[in-house]
């Protein structure tokens, strides 16, 4: 019993970083039709900047989260404006744009800081573990499953009650729509893909604690990202979330029973399985093509 | 509407021309060793000529029929396991088992050959099989995607899907399949009475000798009616459906060929490496194709090819100071995505552009600008009213 505890931990654990890592992807993809291959660089940005902030300005992890999230969210900014918004309409070539950012930003923080890993000191506070139904569990993994949520929410907020998140949800209906009632679609585009990239960063700097902070870290993070997204549902927030714990439990429970290759691989087939009989993913919201 | 340009301009006489500068970059590739006696250097230039007769497939599949195929590479690796396959069997083994085993099988405790890799004791089931397995895996993928009508996006994510999960089986299998260290210690490929050293003459000409055949057998096939249609597809599928022609055979048909020629480039790849390894069907290579595709020109066989030989040499002469390499990643990835913004074509469209306006005076009444919004921008409009 308490070993099934521990692995319903487990999962809830390798779920709650991937939602974190998927909200931003999920946000960018499901309203703007980006394939954002770069997510995964603005994750290892978020880390690196929780290590600067540690070792060269002696912030704790806490008081640096703000000054990550604004800065990667202004890098977000940027590759809206003089890369994406280039390639209205066209969705694959976005793959293609956004991989060649994630290789120039691998790149330069290699040619920077340095390609070898680093490390990022967790906050004293949680650097413990309590028991909860009978097993231990790590402070700051339950702490990332609350942060996870908390943010969910703060996103699901502005999506759904505030007048930016209206327009964004009136330009996904119908973009010219939405603009000849005066919503400037380029603004909010910019807009929301910073707060994506924002989130990706905050996720970066969530995880740096647990994972070596090195330049490569964000090609693993991506791909899973992405197949949260896509099972979940585009433009389907609950639904992101679900999948996100749903893909968490199940990778942890294979990775049990068999191996974490048997398990990756398993879930990318299933996966492969699910896009060919229900692209639209499993908690699809109803869209108007 | 054109149906492409290469297709499109029988009046101007374009599609011979193509043939002509294929035929002539293939002259080229013959005559270099008649100029250069260094065995590294050819065995250099053969491995970019490999990697170029990759970006040619892809080329097909994606310029042509309109399908990113972000897993380009697992077909190539593929080819490239089944001539290790066969050509370690035929390596004195330094340690082997009662039954002449390959030694990483000894290692891993395996006592007899297991059954798939009995066939592989004849060369000529190995040629056969590094074509036709990568073309089978791609059909029943091809038939699996394209009965669904999955498109676009959904077609990039599942073949990266399916080559990262037989890389991860490769990876694991490591008794049967050399695991993370791939299969190294080859004979040399003997055939015909020829052996095929990889630093020698034979091996060059050996790979210019199949990217002759496979760019011939790729632009054949582009011209014939099949090959109209698979661009029509791209252009337009639903409309291409109406007329009734069964759009994802013609899918399937395309994905597979474009699969067997990179089988073809992974056989090569190994005889001239000397091994095979799980990087030949990693991400980063298969990625890699998508660049040099993409910077050469995707939807021009002889551009994807050129442009691939001209990004991995660039890199390979590069490669010998690691500070060079290093910037040169940063200004390849800034030079990619310049090319996706500004120039979709790659270098074959700007070729192509300048090649029209040289010529605009022996067109009469069309001025250049408006004959480049016929060709290329017509194309543009259309792809973006979908």
């Amino acid at each position: 019993m308490d070993q099934f505890i521990q692995q319903i931990f487990t999962g809830l654990s390798i779920g709650s970083i991937l939602l974190l890592v998927a909200l931003g992807l999920s946000i960018i993809y499901g309203s703007m039709g980006i394939i954002n291959l770069a997510h995964g660089e603005f994750v290892m940005l978020g880390a690196y900047g929780a290590w600067l902030m540690q070792t060269k300005f002696g912030l704790g992890l806490f008081a640096s989260l703000v000054p990550i999230f604004l800065l990667v969210a202004l890098f977000g900014w940027l590759i809206e404006r003089f890369v994406l918004s280039f390639l209205n309409n066209r969705p694959l070539d976005t793959i293609l744009a956004t991989w060649g950012v994630g290789i120039m930003l691998q790149q330069a923080v290699r040619l920077t800081v340095g390609g070898e890993l680093r490390y990022v000191k967790m906050p004293e506070l949680l650097s413990s573990s309590t028991e909860v139904l009978g097993v231990q569990v790590s402070l700051y993994r339950i702490f990332l499953l609350g942060m996870a949520v908390v943010l969910f929410a703060l996103t699901w907020l502005l999506m759904n009650r505030t007048t930016v998140g209206m327009k964004l949800r009136a330009i996904i209906q119908d973009r010219s729509i939405a603009a000849s009632f005066g919503v400037n679609s380029r603004r909010i585009y910019g807009l929301t893909f910073a707060y994506g990239a924002g989130l990706a960063g905050l996720a970066g700097a969530l995880v740096s604690p647990l994972k070596s902070v090195s330049p490569e870290m964000g090609t693993t993070y991506v791909i899973d990202a992405f197949m949260v997204v896509v099972l979940g549902g585009v433009q389907s927030l609950i639904g992101t979330v679900a999948s996100a714990f749903i893909l968490g439990e199940l990778s942890g429970a294979i990775a049990f029973l068999q191996n974490d290759t048997v398990a990756k691989a398993t879930v990318l087939l299933a996966i492969v399985v699910l896009i060919r009989f229900k692209p639209q993913g499993m908690f699809s919201a109803r869209v108007r093509a | 509407m054109p149906l492409h340009n290469s297709a499109s301009s029988s009046a101007s006489g374009r599609p011979s021309i193509e043939l002509i500068t294929i035929l002539v970059v293939c002259a080229i590739i013959f005559a270099v060793p008649t100029l250069l006696n260094n065995d590294y250097l050819l065995n250099k230039l053969a491995r970019y000529l490999v990697l170029g007769i990759l970006a040619m497939s892809l080329s097909l599949s994606w310029g042509y029929a309109g399908i990113l195929n972000l897993g380009q590479a697992m077909s190539f690796g593929l080819g490239s396991y089944a001539m290790a396959m066969t050509l370690k069997l035929k390596t004195v083994p330094v340690h082997t088992g009662p039954q002449g085993l390959p030694d990483f099988m000894v290692w891993n405790n395996v006592t007899s050959l297991p059954w798939f890799w009995q066939p592989f004791e004849s060369h000529l089931f190995a040629i056969c099989a590094g074509m036709l397995v990568p073309a089978a895996v791609a059909a029943a993928l091809g038939w699996f995607m394209f009965r669904g009508r999955v498109t676009g996006v959904y077609v990039a994510i599942i073949t990266l899907a399916a080559m990262v999960v037989l890389n991860l089986v490769i990876i694991d299998q490591q008794q049967y399949t050399g695991g993370f260290n791939g299969i190294t210690d080859l004979a040399q490929l003997e055939y015909f009475g020829i052996a095929f050293d990889a630093y020698s003459r034979a091996t060059y000409y050996l790979v210019s000798f199949c990217l002759t055949g496979a760019l011939l057998l790729a632009y054949a096939f582009t011209q014939t009616k099949a090959g109209l249609i698979i661009q029509a597809i791209r252009d337009h599928e639903s409309r291409v459906r109406y007329f009734g022609y069964d759009v994802g055979a013609y899918q399937i048909a395309a994905f597979a060929l474009s699969a067997a020629i990179a089988g073809l480039a992974g056989m090569l790849y190994t005889i001239v490496m000397e091994f095979a390894s799980p990087t030949f069907l990693g991400v980063q290579l298969s990625l890699s194709v998508v660049v040099w595709c993409a910077v050469g020109g995707r939807q021009s066989l002889l551009g994807a090819l050129l442009g691939a030989i001209l990004v991995a040499g660039v890199q390979g002469a590069l490669s010998e100071s690691a500070a060079f390499v290093e910037t040169w990643t940063l200004v390849m990835g800034a030079l990619f995505v310049l090319i996706v913004l500004f120039l979709p074509k790659g270098l074959a469209g700007l070729a192509g552009s300048l090649w029209t306006l040289l010529q605009w005076r022996r067109v009469d009444g069309i001025s250049p600008v408006r004959q480049f919004h016929q060709t290329e921008g017509g194309h543009e409009r259309l792809s973006s009213a979908e």
